[in-house]
């Protein structure tokens, strides 16, 4: 009991390194939960990509109305017309798109349609027009333009064109540009087919109804039906998919804490002097060893119940319905016991503190990038996860992705998952048996 | 002159046989730079290509009866540079099978046309597991087959006669948008965290300046009293010092920008007098700031120690060491701290070498550097000059 009581006294002393890994990991994952939206994924909801509208065509309704379709669509970010902020937005993905409404569009937009004098957008005009040049839209313009007058030649070369500034083939880009071409597309058709332009109107007001027809148009959406995985209800995908983040994350803190909190004690009752006072003290080695033993158990237990109760505590105990949440915790109580074989390891082989602080950080952070903490394992490289094989914390990881797995499949099979927590715990055993190897060699050629 | 390079000389050698520092400044740096390579995998060299998105449509006689939705489902699905989808046609049990398994983003389910309805609308349904962007485009994809049924109805009624034209439009789509792009850097994200990390090393420099102050301070360490007895001018001796810390600094920040460019190839751009210059600007100023921790703080050396590993932490933090896009929002929100801090300062030098065209915005971040270095200077040498003590 003594030994006991001395650990944690010694325990005390590396308390401040450990909490600031612990304060710095949960405050992280507080601001996480809190800043991820706690929608449920009961229904579908459109993906609203961040963008950025530069309207330099002022007031005219088309740009107006096609800016304010866009704000309905999507997530508009205010940013003033300026490349230096705009890139700097789009560099740091705070807008994936940046669509700017060139001074001008509106009128060269409409002017398109009225390629010929008079114009009322009869079908049978512009039908002759179309079987002339086997184009719409744009073409038709300069053709028209060019023929009819000369004068228009200028304002078709600028053609209406919105022009975006995107990350080069991203997916959202595609997706922005569905819905912009649509809106326009539809405006053309109305401007050339459906609406002839009335006596007197002023170009402001045929802008303003054509906007209001299409915006009438594009109201109607397509049912979607989201169907949860094996039509299982009550455990939604979303709370398993935060629950292996968390997972995923805490590792690192844990590896961390652990290996620093029981490498700082081996350190400290290793010191030779030490050492030769305690092996001559009337307490008998075995019991000596065991209380070292049941101390490091004791505290690697702590540091995992405290995680494990911060994660029921920001996640909720949704998993636990379904006897995954026990995985997750079985999971991660292996990887205390390889955290905790580690520390002893580094606690043998490590003398001084700045070399102990080195080497935890060097180990948790090392094996945490390479083994797939911080980025999925999914679009690691496959030469980079080759070489994480030799790491605990890859199989940690595995483990952790295919419980989230199971909550998806309807007919997975969690075997897989018990051989990945036992390769874990080979690593420990192999660590613990190297470690004690070397340290009983290391006795003998003291004494 | 003799004397100070007397100094300096044995400066040198003195902090270069400080392992731990070594390890810290350089060895670190590296070492952080490899698990960013490693750990961040396929992010580098930009974000993936576009991939048109799986889609399972049933195959039910609804869906044959419908030409348009046919076609244009086919349109969208041939292969080339705007192929949107990647279409399966199959019955609905093979359908459910390979959007359970996630080999599709999600179902077309063509249900029986109502009588009422108009001709080409009928009852479309997306089924899909989750929400996302490609199961977002298969709705705007929809939504648009959808509009365009709105669109006939409202245009047929004022123009009956335009039918064969609608339709001829309707088929033919036009692009309305153009792709401009501000400069040829690719906004690739993932080099943030590099500049964010050699600007980090920059201000690790200060470690040198640090054990400067402790070597110098007859308080804090006998080679401290030792030196402050020596009858070579105070001022000589610390700036011998600093130049050492410097030199080795900036050395360590040489390696690590060389390792970076030419061992994993991370793009610093091709103005290497211009990075050069920003880790020199840089290191001057973690020097500086280590220096002036080292006399601010009168306490031990641990609590020294302690105090420029938190406020180099905080401000690389700050700077988007941690979080690529904390940097963008700091300058957004909080445009002041961004003026201030060291190490964004730095890492907005190389980005703006790498993104902009022009030098405006990157001298803007190296003359705040050498500000900053000369206020600090200046405020450590306030603290240095005519120390006294009582008893030692």
């Amino acid at each position: 009991m003594q030994v006991f009581k001395a650990y944690f006294r010694v325990m005390r002393a590396s308390a401040g390194m450990i909490s600031i890994y612990l304060g710095v990991f949960v405050g992280m994952a507080v601001l996480v939960t809190l800043t991820s939206s706690q929608s449920p994924a009961t229904e579908f909801n459109e993906t609203r990509t961040r963008a950025a509208v530069i309207n330099r065509d002022g007031d005219a309704p088309l740009a107006q109305g096609l800016a304010d379709y866009i704000g309905d669509t999507f997530t508009v970010v205010p940013y003033e017309d300026d490349p230096e902020k705009l890139q700097d937005a789009l560099f740091y993905r705070d807008v994936e798109y940046v669509a700017i409404i060139p001074q001008g569009f509106s009128a060269t937009f409409m002017a398109a349609g009225s390629g010929r004098p008079g114009d009322t957008g009869h079908a049978g005009d512009l039908g002759q027009a179309d079987s002339d040049s086997q184009a719409s839209g744009l073409r038709q313009v300069q053709v028209a333009g060019s023929v009819d007058s000369p004068g228009r030649t200028e304002a078709s070369d600028q053609t209406a064109v919105i022009q975006k500034v995107i990350v080069p083939a991203s997916t959202s880009s595609h997706y922005v540009d569905i819905r912009i071409d649509e809106f326009l597309n539809t405006v053309s058709i109305h401007r050339d087919l459906g609406m002839a332009g009335e006596a007197g109107e002023t170009a402001e007001d045929r802008q303003a109804r054509l906007v209001a027809a299409v915006r009438a148009d594009l109201a109607a959406e397509v049912p979607v039906s989201l169907r949860l995985a094996g039509g299982r209800s009550g455990t939604s995908k979303e709370s398993d998919s935060k629950y292996a983040s968390y997972f995923a994350y805490q590792s690192y803190a844990l590896v961390a804490m652990v290996m620093m909190g029981i490498s700082s004690i081996m350190i400290a009752f290793n010191k030779r002097d030490l050492r030769l006072r305690n092996l001559c003290t009337p307490v008998p080695q075995r019991g000596f060893d065991l209380a070292i033993a049941a101390g490091h158990a004791v505290f690697a237990l702590g540091c995992w119940a405290i995680m494990v109760l911060f994660g029921l505590i920001l996640n909720g105990t949704g998993p636990f319905s379904s006897g995954r949440g026990w995985l997750y915790l079985a999971n991660s109580l292996v990887l205390t016991a390889v955290a905790a074989a580690i520390g002893f390891a580094v606690g043998h082989f490590v003398k001084t503190s700045s070399g102990q602080s080195g080497a935890v950080n060097v180990i948790s952070l090392g094996m945490s990038f390479l083994c797939g903490v911080f980025v999925p394992q999914a679009i690691m490289r496959q030469s980079v996860l080759a070489v994480a094989k030799f790491f605990p914390v890859y199989w940690y990881i595995r483990a952790n992705d295919a419980i989230a797995a199971l909550a998806n499949s309807v007919s997975g099979s969690p075997y897989p998952i018990y051989g990945f927590m036992l390769v874990q715990l080979g690593f420990a055993v192999a660590i613990l048996s190297v470690t004690l190897l070397f340290s009983k060699e290391r006795r003998l050629a003291e004494l | 002159m003799r004397m100070a390079m007397h100094v300096f000389r044995y400066r040198l050698r003195c902090l270069l046989r400080d392992t731990d520092t070594l390890f810290w400044t350089m060895a670190f740096p590296i070492l952080l730079a490899t698990m960013f390579y490693v750990g961040f995998g396929n992010l580098m060299g930009g974000d993936a290509s576009f991939e048109p998105v799986k889609v399972a449509v049933v195959n039910s006689p609804a869906y044959q009866r419908n030409v348009y939705l046919k076609q244009m489902l086919a349109v969208l699905s041939t292969p080339g540079a705007d192929q949107l989808l990647d279409l399966t046609v199959t019955d609905e049990t093979e359908a459910q099978r390979l959007l359970d398994e996630g080999g599709v983003t999600g179902i077309i389910t063509v249900g029986d046309v109502d009588d009422t309805a108009d001709p080409i609308a009928s009852s479309i349904r997306l089924t899909v597991t989750q929400s996302g962007l490609g199961q977002s485009i298969l709705k705007a994809i929809l939504d648009d087959y959808l509009h365009a049924s709105a669109t006939v109805s409202s245009v047929l009624s004022q123009n009956p006669a335009a039918i064969a034209e609608l339709i001829d439009r309707l088929g033919n789509r036009e692009s309305y948008t153009q792709q401009i792009s501000y400069s040829d850097a690719m906004p690739d994200t993932a080099v943030g965290y590099f500049y964010a990390l050699v600007a980090m090393a920059c201000l690790y420099t200060g470690f040198w300046g640090m054990r400067n102050t402790i070597d110098l301070q007859a308080d804090l360490s006998d080679q401290g009293a030792r030196r402050s007895v020596a009858p070579t001018h105070k001022l000589a001796v610390v700036l011998c010092d600093w130049a050492a810390a410097f030199l080795i600094g900036f050395g360590e920040v040489l390696v690590l920008l060389a390792y970076l460019a030419f061992g994993l190839k991370i793009d610093f751009g091709d103005q290497v007098g211009y990075v050069l210059l920003t880790c020199l600007a840089g290191c001057i100023a973690g020097v500086s700031f280590g220096t002036l921790l080292g006399t601010l703080f009168r306490k031990s050396e641990g609590a020294k120690v302690a105090a420029l590993v938190g406020a180099t932490n905080v401000l690389s933090f700050l700077a988007g060491l941690m979080y690529v896009n904390m940097k963008h929002i700091v300058a957004r929100n909080v445009p002041v701290l961004s003026y201030i801090n060291p190490v964004a300062l730095t890492s907005d030098a190389f980005y703006s070498l790498y993104v902009f065209d022009n030098h405006h915005r990157f001298f803007l971040n190296i003359g705040l550097l050498c500000v900053i270095s000369a206020v600090m200077c200046f405020a450590s040498y306030l603290q240095l000059r005519r120390e006294k003590y009582a008893s030692l």
